[in-house]
């Protein structure tokens, strides 16, 4: 497979790697970058928990291919650990019971964080539009949607 | 005796990467010379929402890749002038979906981008991967149908431009040239009392292949009563290719709206459909449903503009 | 300290003194939670060491076959390729089974189905990996198939197994019902049919496997890490203690992952490992996965019912099929509950159930949640809803009147108890759903859209009943700095029952959840405690965790007595500090104790064990006890119907549970919304189809469960607390029962709003349609 140098900013560093043309973003976040919290649970971009954000818009990382996102900002879990509106978004999910084995966990808390940033108080219909394409097999999405909602709360836990 | 690999429905899904390569070209006409010196063998890539999935299942084996997704100053837009609407091809679902040009009477772009894939797909979902992909669960392909829209398609040699109701000639087949690629679709602005609408069916709400995708374009005389045009679009009508339902929409033509015109259209659909089974479902039950809904597009359709419901 | 802390550390405190229980039926933080939302790698694909390299399985193109020839060079010589691994590959018993042994882990010479494994390509990269074993050719000489279980039992059937296609048989012969069909006034015959559900865990099957000290150290994303350890170390052909197995974090499980997938890809990743002396990693992707791994057994019940004319149930005749696909898996007993469950949460006097566990060249079905529930309960459900229709009853009066109650016997002649909480869940939700008032608005409809209410009861047996020895340990260490660490061969995968083991002896021991450490379950450390399923975790792992906590108490006591100079009768120890009951100002730390017990040598670990009663029932007749304790449940459902299309969604859900003690009840409620989403997927859209032996839809396009949108609207669940003998503080088990009802409550609400008898899950709208349009036929108006 031939290779091809690319540049992307993740989480607002710059990463020069080298890439397999057919690599995917998804490829290149976990195995290149170590950044882990983006998982494949389809390859075949129907789950989203893959889902990261690249320029602004949250995307699934395992149908863009790594040579396209050359020059891209890419946002991943990792890189919100400080952000304040990621920790309470966290915080509620905890308080909420919202992860339970785990695995949508980052994908729906980067979708529920673009959410938030966009629209202050959402009301359930948009946070259920805005989990609509990351699958949970877990919680039945009740309490995901209990602690976006809680989440959203400004002095809340 | 028989051998591995060629016996089930579906092929593996793995990737096939050993022999790939990808080239970004510059902008549109380098990418155009590009394919004209491949002699057409390449596969174009824009979001990759379609193309990686079929490559994963080994459905296509393509051995080039030419990705036009950076050309976003030449094929990202959405102009409206003289009447006419143009959608550059890279304009994605979430363009579509922000843009306030699609309430009002092109409803039906804004309700098909709405229960197309899922967030994370329609921000990178294009309008000319839509079209391209032509494998008859396309959300935009009825609605452009039903606006009569055309395809500008460019190659090295040149332009030239077909309507969207000639370019789709069976499943996933089009008359795109390997040295094409789809640059534009367009449509004139529906004039005087006209609304457009769109209804899906699938086996959830959420993330699906469709059994049916219907669309109509509706314009009323001047009484706000007769027909004028009523162009219904489906995903499948004859087989598995999204075409207009042309007997309908002829015999619309000119009708009174009224619960009679409704019951006879139905009928005329009904012998106009031709639809096969698969596994989401029966072509019987697809063609029921089908009638179903053109009964409430026309009533949402005239009662919008002021006709009857 | 915050005035909120004090008051709470004050009202603990007071509990204390008076002796009860901590923390327990309180929403806990669980310990597992902060890495999942910090998005920590700590699930096995994220572990993988450097030069770790890639096993590919590929398995049989024909559904029934003999392998004559694998040609494997091309795969052989592949960049990247280290090697092909098959059945010549495999040092000791070429063996992957769970229960019968009629299994192989790589199929040689015979296959069965299509989700046979050939063996497995070890390659420097995944994609090497999965393109080498595109250029494997495989010739097999093709044998008669059968896909209907039906066909499998007639006489002349082609003989899947040497033994025939019947993997096992049970009865139940319970009065007679002969005299019971004699004395009813209505009798209905029915068959039902349900079908193959994939569990979809969101992470596939996954194995690493590292070659260490003549050995390997396997990782991996299972339930029962000491039943893989035993299978890994059979085809090896190395004692167990060889085989280290580690259960990592686990993203879902719902039964496949206890089944032999584990088996199969740590297997595999082992050999590759050892004959390599690599890491070797070994992934399904989704394809994989739901070609290869058990699904829910697909149903044919049949049932003859005889009721009186005031509403009396009778008699009930079942014959039950279940098709197990080509290999058995825990199918042995998923056939046992499916059986016992015959005539659901009802009296049913006299009842005969023939049952059937059969195969075919299907791929093969195993555990999923519910574990034959589901499907019993649906036929059953179903059919008391067509004879209350027929006896013009009400389906709620009709329900009532027959449903078990502390007193009544079940279709095994158990004896119901007074832990029978039934009624008081039926009571939550017909008040909640505001059933008989809108029954009775339902019941004269016009308009094309209609809706409609569906009710249905749950009993379900707790724990292993009659599938084995029932037992489990954990141990409690606790460290110098005062940390609890809790450890068993237990697993979590999502369900928060070890956060709920370790609450158990928080409470105990007076000591909050946040000062404990979970251990990873791992076979060098923590003893055999059978596989994690049926949902015994609460039950069994929460007994053995409050028995290692009693004794660690047993010694901490004393201790803290002697410091306090008080009787060890007035100590008690809440929120980590030991204080005299009488004279609350005067205490001493936790960590002052567990100091104090350092420097005189006194070890802080003990182990609890803990076995289940038997539970004994004779096996010819199919009666006895086969279950010590039961969770009882009610689901109401409203839906609302298009019928010009037949597509429906579900307008609200009303669901009740007798959990006995709900030890966390956040973590309760999410097993409650999250079991009955999946039910409602099982219920409404969720089919996993063959054709000719092949998986059609594989993959999550095309297999379609619920998402965010495709939720009810309302949800209201509730706690019910009849405490039951067998758990921790009375607790019962949660989380498997809540996937059960949906399917037949779904059915009876789009029979109630429509007419039409959907007979076989999932109710689609094609079928609502297509049956109004018969109904129109056969009755016009």
């Amino acid at each position: 497979m031939s290779k091809r140098a690319i540049t992307l900013t993740v989480n607002g560093t710059d990463h020069p790697v080298q890439v397999g043309v057919t690599e995917r973003l998804i490829d290149v976040l976990r195995d290149h970058l170590d950044q882990k919290s983006a998982k494949e649970g389809c390859s075949t971009g129907d789950c989203g928990i893959c889902a990261v954000i690249v320029d602004g818009k949250l995307v699934n990382s395992c149908l863009m291919l790594a040579a396209q996102c050359d020059g891209r900002r890419v946002t991943t879990l990792e890189g919100l650990l400080e952000d304040p509106i990621m920790k309470r978004m966290q915080g509620s999910f905890i308080a909420n019971n919202a992860a339970q084995c785990g695995f949508c966990t980052p994908a729906m808390l980067m979708a529920s964080w673009d959410l938030v940033r966009h629209s202050a108080q959402p009301t359930d219909e948009e946070i259920k539009v805005a989990i609509s394409g990351i699958l949970c097999r877990c919680t039945g999405y009740y309490q995901i949607i209990d602690s976006v909602r809680e989440g959203c709360k400004r002095g809340g836990r | 005796m028989k051998f591995f690999n060629s016996e089930g429905p579906l092929s593996r899904q793995t990737v096939v990467m050993s022999a790939l390569e990808l080239y970004s070209p510059t902008d549109l006409n380098d990418a155009l010379r590009f394919i004209e010196h491949k002699d057409g063998k390449v596969a174009v890539i824009a979001s990759g929402t379609d193309l990686i999935p079929r490559m994963r299942k080994r459905q296509i084996s393509p051995s080039v890749l030419l990705d036009i997704s950076a050309f976003t100053e030449d094929l990202r837009y959405i102009r409206q002038a003289g009447g006419t609407l143009r959608l550059g091809a890279l304009t994605t679902v979430t363009d579509l979906l922000e843009s306030p040009t699609f309430d009002g009477e092109l409803s039906a772009i804004r309700e098909a981008a709405t229960l197309f894939g899922a967030p994370q797909v329609r921000n990178v979902a294009t309008v000319g991967g839509n079209v391209c992909s032509a494998a008859s669960s396309e959300d935009l392909i009825p609605v452009f149908m039903a606006l009569d829209a055309s395809l500008k398609l460019v190659s090295a040699k040149g332009e030239r431009t077909v309507p969207l109701r000639d370019f789709i000639v069976g499943k996933r087949e089009t008359i795109l040239k390997t040295s094409e690629i789809l640059a534009e679709v367009s449509f004139r602005l529906p004039e005087g009392h006209s609304w457009t609408a769109y209804e899906k069916l699938g086996r959830r709400n959420m993330l699906i292949i469709a059994m049916v995708n219907e669309a109509l374009c509706l314009t009323l005389e001047d009484d706000l009563r007769t027909i004028r045009s009523a162009r219904i679009a489906l995903n499948r009508v004859s087989g598995k290719i999204p075409s207009l339902a042309v007997r309908t929409s002829e015999f619309l033509k000119g009708k009174g709206v009224s619960d009679e015109t409704v019951a006879q259209a139905q009928k005329v659909l009904a012998s106009e459909l031709s639809l096969t089974s698969d596994f989401r479902g029966s072509g019987a039950y697809r063609a029921e449903v089908a009638q179903v809904y053109l009964k409430r597009l026309i009533e949402r359709c005239s009662r919008q503009i002021g006709g009857p419901s | 300290m915050s005035e909120q802390v004090s008051q709470l550390l004050n009202s603990l405190r007071a509990k204390a003194e008076r002796g009860e229980l901590l923390y327990i039926g309180e929403n806990v933080v669980r310990v597992d939670s902060l890495e999942k939302v910090l998005g920590s790698p700590v699930y096995t694909a994220d572990l993988l060491p450097k030069g770790t390299v890639y096993a590919k399985l590929f398995h049989s193109s024909v559904p029934h076959g003999v392998v004559k020839r694998m040609e494997l060079g091309a795969a052989r010589s592949h960049p990247g390729v280290l090697g092909v691994l098959t059945s010549t590959d495999i040092p000791g018993l070429n063996e992957s089974s769970a229960v019968l042994l009629d299994r192989q882990l790589f199929a040689d010479p015979v296959v069965r189905s299509t989700g046979d494994i050939l063996g497995a390509v070890v390659a420097e990269t995944s994609p090497a990996a999965a393109d080498a074993t595109a250029r494997i050719k495989v010739e097999y000489e093709k044998l008669p198939t059968i896909f209907d279980p039906l066909e499998a039992l007639e006489p002349d059937a082609v003989k899947i197994h040497q033994k025939g296609n019947v993997a096992r048989q049970m009865k139940i012969r319970k009065g007679n019902v002969e005299e019971g069909f004699a004395k009813s006034d209505v009798i209905i015959e029915k068959t039902y049919r349900t079908q193959f559900q994939d569990a979809v865990p969101l992470e596939p099957e996954v194995g690493l496997a590292i070659p260490e000290d003549g050995g390997v150290r396997v990782i991996g994303s299972m339930q029962s890490p000491h039943n893989t350890q035993a299978a890994v170390a059979k085809v090896l052909k190395l004692s167990p203690e060889k085989v280290r197995v580690i259960q990592a974090v686990t993203g879902g499980a719902f039964g496949p992952k206890s089944d032999e997938t584990p088996y199969d890809v740590c297997s595999t990743a082992a050999l590759a490992a050892v004959k390599f002396r690599r890491p070797v990693y070994c992934a399904m992707d989704r394809e994989d996965s739901m070609v290869m791994h058990t699904k829910r057994h697909p149903f044919v019940i049949s049932h003859k019912t005889g009721v009186r004319r005031d509403g009396t149930l009778l008699a009930d005749e079942s014959k039950i099929i279940g098709d197990t696909g080509a290999y058995a898996s825990l199918g042995v007993f998923v056939i046992a509950r499916a059986t016992f469950h015959t005539v659901g949460a009802y009296e049913v006097p006299n009842v005969k159930a023939d049952s059937y566990l059969v195969y075919t060249n299907n791929t093969y079905t195993g555990s999923l949640r519910g574990f034959g529930g589901p499907q019993a309960i649906f036929a059953f459900e179903s059919q008391m809803e067509e004879l209350a229709r027929k006896l013009q009853m009400d389906p709620l009066e009709f329900r009532l009147r027959n449903m078990l109650v502390p007193g009544k016997k079940s279709a095994t002649s158990a004896v119901m108890d007074a832990s029978c909480g039934l009624p008081q869940c039926v009571e939550k939700v017909v008040g909640s759903s505001r059933y008989r008032e809108k029954a009775a608005r339902y019941r004269n409809q016009t308009g094309t859209v209609r809706r409609g209410l569906g009710i249905a009861l749950l009993m379900h047996g707790n724990s292993l009943g009659p599938e084995g020895n029932d037992y489990g340990a954990v141990h409690i260490e606790v460290h110098s700095d005062g940390s609890v660490s809790v450890g068993s061969g237990l697993t979590e995968y999502g369900t928060g029952a070890i956060s709920g083991v370790m609450q158990v002896a928080s409470s105990v021991l007076g000591v909050p959840l946040t000062r404990f450490k979970l251990e990873r379950p791992d076979t060098s450390k923590h003893r055999e405690s059978g596989p994690t399923v049926a949902s015994r975790v609460v039950v069994i792992g929460g007994n053995a965790s409050k028995l290692a906590a009693e004794k660690l108490k047993g010694k901490i006591v004393p201790l803290a007595a002697e410091m306090l100079r008080i009787d060890a009768k007035d100590v008690a120890i809440a929120d980590g500090i030991a204080f005299d009951r009488t004279h609350t100002s005067r205490k001493v730390e936790w960590d002052e104790v567990v100091a104090e017990a350092f420097r005189r040598g006194i070890s802080l670990k003990e182990e609890g064990f803990f076995i289940a009663p038997p539970a004994p029932w004779d096996q010819e007749v199919g009666q006895g006890t086969p279950y010590v304790q039961y969770t009882w449940g009610a689901l109401v459902v409203e839906v609302e119907v298009d019928s010009e299309t037949g597509f429906y969604k579900v307008l609200g859900a009303h669901a009740a549970y007798d959990v006995g003690k709900a030890v966390n009840p956040g973590g309760v409620l999410g097993q409650i919304y999250g079991g009955t989403v999946q039910g409602l997927g099982y219920a409404m859209m969720e089919e996993l189809l063959h054709k000719d032996g092949f998986v059609v839809n594989p993959n999550l396009g095309d297999y379609y469960i619920p998402t965010s949108m495709d939720i009810p609207a309302e949800f209201k669940a509730f706690i019910v607390e009849v405490p039951g003998p067998l758990g921790p503080f009375g607790a019962k088990i949660i989380a498997e029962p809540p996937i059960v009802l949906p399917g037949p409550a779904v059915r009876n609400a789009v029979l109630n709003a429509t007419g039409v008898s959907v007979d076989d899950l999932p109710v689609t709208s094609e079928k609502v349609l297509m049956g109004m349009r018969q109904e129109t036929a056969a009755h016009p108006h």
